[in-house]
């Protein structure tokens, strides 16, 4: 329905319209209507963004105290940040999810994309099936593969000694604790996979016949045809992926909790194993609301900005060269 | 489906959660409605938050004691998490009573002024600190001023499996003496299958409870200094406790242990590595004889419990243990002080910490309650009771930096049992590192 | 006349067809797996037995140990393997210290005394329906009176205030972003579109001490709800998308007519926009049914926990009855699956909204 309002207005010259009637007192009209609707954002702008995020860059450079004057001290927290080995390890960490995790989502979803779109009996069914993981809220989604992951009793490695193969220590191995986090991530992929399908089913079919026609093969057109054709909604989740990822928290925590309450450690456990699901999100709450230091979590979230800034700056400006707009872009 | 529609569903579908919900006879404040200041007379309700509580209902009766008597009702809130309490701390609801499991974070806390110095409040009580151990109460004593009291306490010993034993070929009355027969039973008791699969294991260094904490005093040392100026986690003895808790690792490879372990069950739990039979000995608390754990739990287990072996070539340290536990803060918030303090005071008394101490298994702090026979009754806490009361017995040294030095010896180990690290270097890294840190907690 | 060659040729091509078609079946079905195994194990371990839950070697279906009447009492029934001896089923009747009394049920004369160990108890396939019950009238906090539907209370609660809070908030600013003219508006739009690539760590902070320090809200959910009154701007985004394909001429004719730029918005622009609007009703809800750090860091007492932060904290105890755990999680993924049954197309049409429209 959306559609067909809107291909109705293209081109019709709205701009002109609007530009008959300007004059100051109906501009001054329409600016102060303008501002009274979007009111309820502006307030929140500044009270719930951009008050924080100045107060949280002042915060950086102080230490603060709760029930105390806080001490200016000027870059020390972003010295001890960089001389700090959990810092690092931390940064890693969340890195390697980004370099990972990220990739291997918008792969995994576009191959369950392109299943999904074969012609097979009762797709409609499997449609189903592969999305409802990602409505399962996150924290019963994550509790539900610590139990699978569970070492000798879980169901994974259960399911791999049926193959003869000895399924490792998910959750206490340190080389297996983020691929486990990964795996996770990929059962709940379905919404990416919904939006690859739609990408699918918009791919014109007269350019595939054309490819057919041509002796293109499947997959060369699926290489030459299916992919650039879905390329912006890649960068589209690319992005969004590598923003969200950087901010990795709930799964990492609830992991970490899980491990609490098992003997191996008596609650010493966040990052564990061995650091090794220390991510960023992770250290910067333990560090304000366990250490109580609000001014070096400033610090830490402000490197973190500039950090997802700059990635998004590097994907935007190195996308050109592999994203396709057709002819409207 | 028509947009219209689909959103009566929507809503329809919400308005059904909330009538469930409110059908459902749980008496529950509305949480829209944050509470309000209360006024300085007595509050109607206390709050009372405890960071462990394996029984919250045996806790939440014990405290259903004072209320009764004193005319308020009593909210006790356990196990609650470290983040949650420091959460309640800095803001604005804390609550009136906050029962620690060690008083590792007072000195941070009261840097940052979130607790009530406890002085006044002692005097005006007359809670009679004589009564308490002084090794304890020491514990929350930071500048000259109580800022804790201790609420019961802890120690730890050997735990073994007496089936285990006998079915390796030990005597399953005799646990091992010695650091070394500790070691030698340990390998007798671990079986391992071809591929290296472990199926039961003698001991775990790390396992349950036990930490290198548990250890260095073994070894002749500790990690601080004793009057609390100096970090020395890279002196002889903890070197020597990494290194002798090393070799249960590379012995069987840290990979096959670590699988071995994460295959156990929860700490509370009868899937518990000990109470399933799978792990033969450990170190643990003294509460892990009582209901809620193998007493409640395992009730069928066949084991015993003995004082930590010693150094074959130091006889001396014989019964060497750390006694610590169980402190209780007020927070520097609280609506009324007072209150807080009247229950603070009813909380020491002798009886409440006998009779809380009887039934959770733990040791008492005060002398009086401490001779109460309810605590000879079963043998194997007995034990625990005789360890406190050593000579050998010492107890934990706390700075304002006890966290970040806990922490960060708590990762030491872990690299050198889990990934086979050297622990020399490392221990000298952390040593650089934390000796700073513990200069400027101290104001240096 | 077809050659033999081309017979050939469409034979492996028909082949090729074939085992492509197999090759398909398989890997979706292999997917299919994947996705739905998870869920039915949620389900499997949620009616377990308590008993059943960490048995080794696992077993799909839950399973209880098989009791038998001795004498007019119940006995488990265990196998007995003594050493060197053949392996035999008897009830147990008495355990201590390691040691065992076993019966033979059909002879309850037959008595065997011997280490407990050598016992392995006999199991049967039992549905436990119960846990569901337990679970969500779980006491872990007596003093409280807490348990799930507390928190599921909580959860609806903070969802519809949510629904609420965007609903009349979000709208009103997309139209002052799409359908009024007023100098400055893009630019001031383009910051609504930056402030959706602020990490949270950001404002994290001071917004925690905003609201618990300055405003006292601590321990409530006044610092989830309150800020949904005050726009989302991914929501605005979405509204405004829809908003700028309602054709100018509606609006104009009603200008002309003399009514106010509300009239408009609120007799012709929202009656126009039911679908948008039933997108960001569902999402709102998804998001504050599945939020985490936000009860996290602001509600401390159990009484106000939100689903998810109560299955966090029960997980993280130290006895976590799996079973029962699990039961919560089915209950509390529940109403997100009805509502997907029931609003399908909804779900499917506002995710293509929000993935592709870059």
């Amino acid at each position: 329905m959306s559609t067909s309002v809107a291909s109705k207005t293209r081109g019709s010259g709205r701009r002109g319209s609007s530009r008959r009637w300007a004059g100051s007192a109906y501009t001054r009209r329409n600016l102060l209507t303008g501002l009274l609707f979007i009111s309820p954002w502006l307030v929140g702008f500044l009270l719930f963004t951009l008050y924080p995020m100045i107060s949280s860059l002042y915060t950086s450079f102080t230490e603060y105290h709760i029930r105390a004057e806080s001490d200016w001290v000027g870059l020390l927290n972003y010295r001890q940040m960089l001389a700090d080995p959990r810092f690092w390890k931390a940064l890693y960490n969340t890195t390697y999810m980004v370099v990972v995790a990220v990739p291997l989502t918008l792969l995994g979803s576009f191959l369950c994309a392109v299943l999904l779109n074969l012609k097979l009996r009762g797709q409609s069914v499997y449609r189903v099936i592969y999305f409802i993981p990602s409505i399962v809220p996150v924290v019963a989604g994550s509790i539900l593969w610590v139990w699978i992951y569970n070492t000798n009793n879980g169901l994974l490695n259960t399911a791999l000694g049926w193959f003869g193969i000895k399924g490792p220590s998910w959750l206490t191995d340190p080389a297996w604790a983020k691929p486990a986090l990964i795996l996770m991530g990929l059962w709940a992929m379905g919404t990416t996979i919904v939006i690859y399908l739609s990408g699918l089913q918009d791919v014109p079919v007269s350019l595939l016949e054309a490819a057919e026609l041509d002796g293109a093969s499947w997959l060369q057109r699926l290489w030459h045809v299916t992919i650039p054709m879905v390329s912006p909604i890649t960068l589209f989740n690319l992005i969004l992926g590598v923003i969200g990822m950087f901010q990795y928290f709930t799964q990492a925590f609830i992991f970490a909790s899980a491990q609490s309450s098992t003997a191996v450690s008596g609650g010493r456990t966040l990052g564990a194993p061995l650091d090794s699901t220390l991510f960023y999100s992770v250290y910067l709450y333990h560090k304000a609301f366990i250490n109580l230091k609000f001014g070096y979590a400033s610090a830490m979230a402000w490197v973190l900005f500039i950090i997802i800034l700059i990635c998004t700056v590097l994907l935007l400006r190195f996308s050109e060269r592999w994203t396709y707009y057709g002819e409207e872009g | 489906m028509s947009g219209k529609r689909l959103l009566s569903i929507g809503l329809m579908l919400a308005l059904v959660l909330i009538v469930s919900a409110c059908v459902a006879p749980a008496p529950a404040p509305a949480p829209a409605a944050p509470e309000a200041p209360a006024a300085p007379a007595a509050p109607e309700t206390m709050r009372v938050w405890i960071t462990w509580g394996d029984n919250p209902a045996q806790l939440q009766e014990l405290f259903n004691r004072y209320g009764e008597a004193n005319n308020v009702q009593i909210q006790v809130n356990a196990p609650v998490d470290d983040e949650k309490v420091i959460a309640a701390l800095s803001g604005s609801n804390p609550p009136d009573i906050l029962v620690l499991s060690g008083p590792d974070n007072v000195p941070a806390w009261v840097g940052e002024g979130l607790l009530t110095p406890l002085d006044d409040i002692i005097a005006a009580n007359n809670i009679d600190v004589e009564d308490i151990y002084p090794a304890m109460l020491a514990q929350g004593r930071l500048h000259d001023t109580q800022w804790a009291l201790p609420w019961g306490s802890d120690t730890y010993a050997l735990y073994w499996n007496k089936d285990l034993f006998e079915e390796a070929g030990l005597d399953p009355e005799k646990p091992p003496q010695t650091l070394e027969e500790l070691v030698e039973y340990a390998d007798k008791l671990t079986k391992v299958e071809a591929d290296g699969t472990i199926t039961q294991i003698g001991f775990v260094p790390d396992f349950s409870w036990s930490h290198i904490e548990q250890y260095v005093p073994m070894f002749g040392g500790y990690w601080i200094s004793e009057d609390g100026t100096k970090v020395q986690v890279d002196s002889q003895p903890v070197l020597d406790a990494l290194l002798w808790e090393q070799q249960f690792y590379t012995k069987y490879g840290p990979e096959e242990v670590l699988r071995f372990v994460a295959s156990t069950g929860d700490y509370a739990s009868a899937e518990h590595g000990f109470m399933a039979g799978k792990v033969a000995m450990m170190v643990d608390g003294e509460w892990m004889v009582g209901p809620n754990f193998i007493g409640g739990l395992a009730p069928d287990l066949w084991y015993g419990v003995a004082p930590f072996p010693y150094p074959a070539d130091h006889p001396e340290r014989a019964h060497t243990n750390t006694v610590g536990g169980t402190v209780v803060v007020i927070p520097s918030g609280v609506a009324n002080p007072e209150a807080s303090g009247k229950l603070l005071a009813w909380m020491m008394s002798p009886e409440i910490v006998a009779d809380e101490m009887v039934a959770n298994f733990n040791l008492p702090s005060s002398r009086k309650a401490a001779e109460d026979p309810r605590f000879r009754e079963n043998e194997m806490f007995a034990v625990f009771m005789d360890l406190a009361m050593d000579p050998n017995a010492t107890s934990q040294v706390f700075t304002p930096a006890s966290t970040e030095i806990n922490d960060e010896l708590a990762l030491v180990e872990e690299q050198v049992l889990h990934a086979g690290a050297d622990p020399a270097p490392l221990l000298k890294e952390a040593q650089a590192k934390l000796q700073p840190i513990l200069d400027k907690a101290l104001g240096k | 006349m077809v050659s033999a060659g081309t017979r050939v040729l469409k034979q492996r091509y028909r082949l090729r067809r074939l085992l492509g078609r197999v090759i398909s079946y398989l890997l979706v079905w292999l997917m299919a797996f994947f996705f739905l195994f998870p869920i039915l194990w949620m389900i499997f371990t949620a009616f377990k037995p308590t008993t059943d839950v960490s048995r080794f070697p696992l077993q799909l279906l839950p399973h209880d140990v098989k009791m038998v009447e001795v004498e007019g009492q119940l006995y488990p029934l265990y196998v007995v393997r003594e050493p060197g001896k053949p392996p035999r089923t008897m009830a147990r009747i008495k355990v201590a210290q390691g040691q065992a009394t076993f019966v033979d049920p059909a002879n309850p004369a037959d008595v065997l005394e011997t280490r407990n160990r050598y016992g392995e108890p006999v199991l049967t396939v039992k549905f436990e329906w119960h846990n569901f019950v337990d679970a969500m009238y779980r006491g872990s906090r007596p003093g409280l009176h807490v348990n799930f539907w507390t928190y599921l209370k909580n959860s609806s609660v903070i969802a519809i205030l949510a629904i609420i809070g965007t609903l009349v908030s979000s709208t009103p600013a997309a139209y002052g972003f799409s359908r009024i003219q007023w100098p400055g508006r893009e630019k001031l739009f383009l910051v609504l579109l930056a402030t959706m690539m602020l990490p949270f760590q950001v404002t994290m902070i001071p917004l925690y001490l905003f609201f618990t320090e300055f405003l006292h809200w601590g321990d409530s959910n006044l610092p989830i709800v309150v800020p949904t009154f005050f726009g989302s701007a991914f929501d605005i985004f979405l509204l405004r998308q829809f908003f700028r394909g309602i054709p100018e001429e509606m609006l104009d004719a009603a200008r002309v007519d003399g009514a106010s730029e509300f009239r408009i918005f609120y007799n012709i622009v929202l009656p126009l926009s039911k679908p948008v609007l039933a997108t960001i009703t569902i999402f709102t809800f998804l998001w504050a049914w599945n939020d985490f750090l936000g009860p996290l860091l602001y509600l401390n007492n159990p009484e106000h926990f939100t689903l998810a932060l109560g299955l966090q904290d029960y997980q993280g105890q130290r006895n976590v009855a799996w079973n029962q755990l699990m039961a919560a999680s089915v209950v509390f993924t529940l109403p997100i699956v009805i509502l997907f049954f029931f609003a399908q197309r909804t779900f499917i049409e506002g995710i293509k909204l929000t993935g592709t429209k870059g």
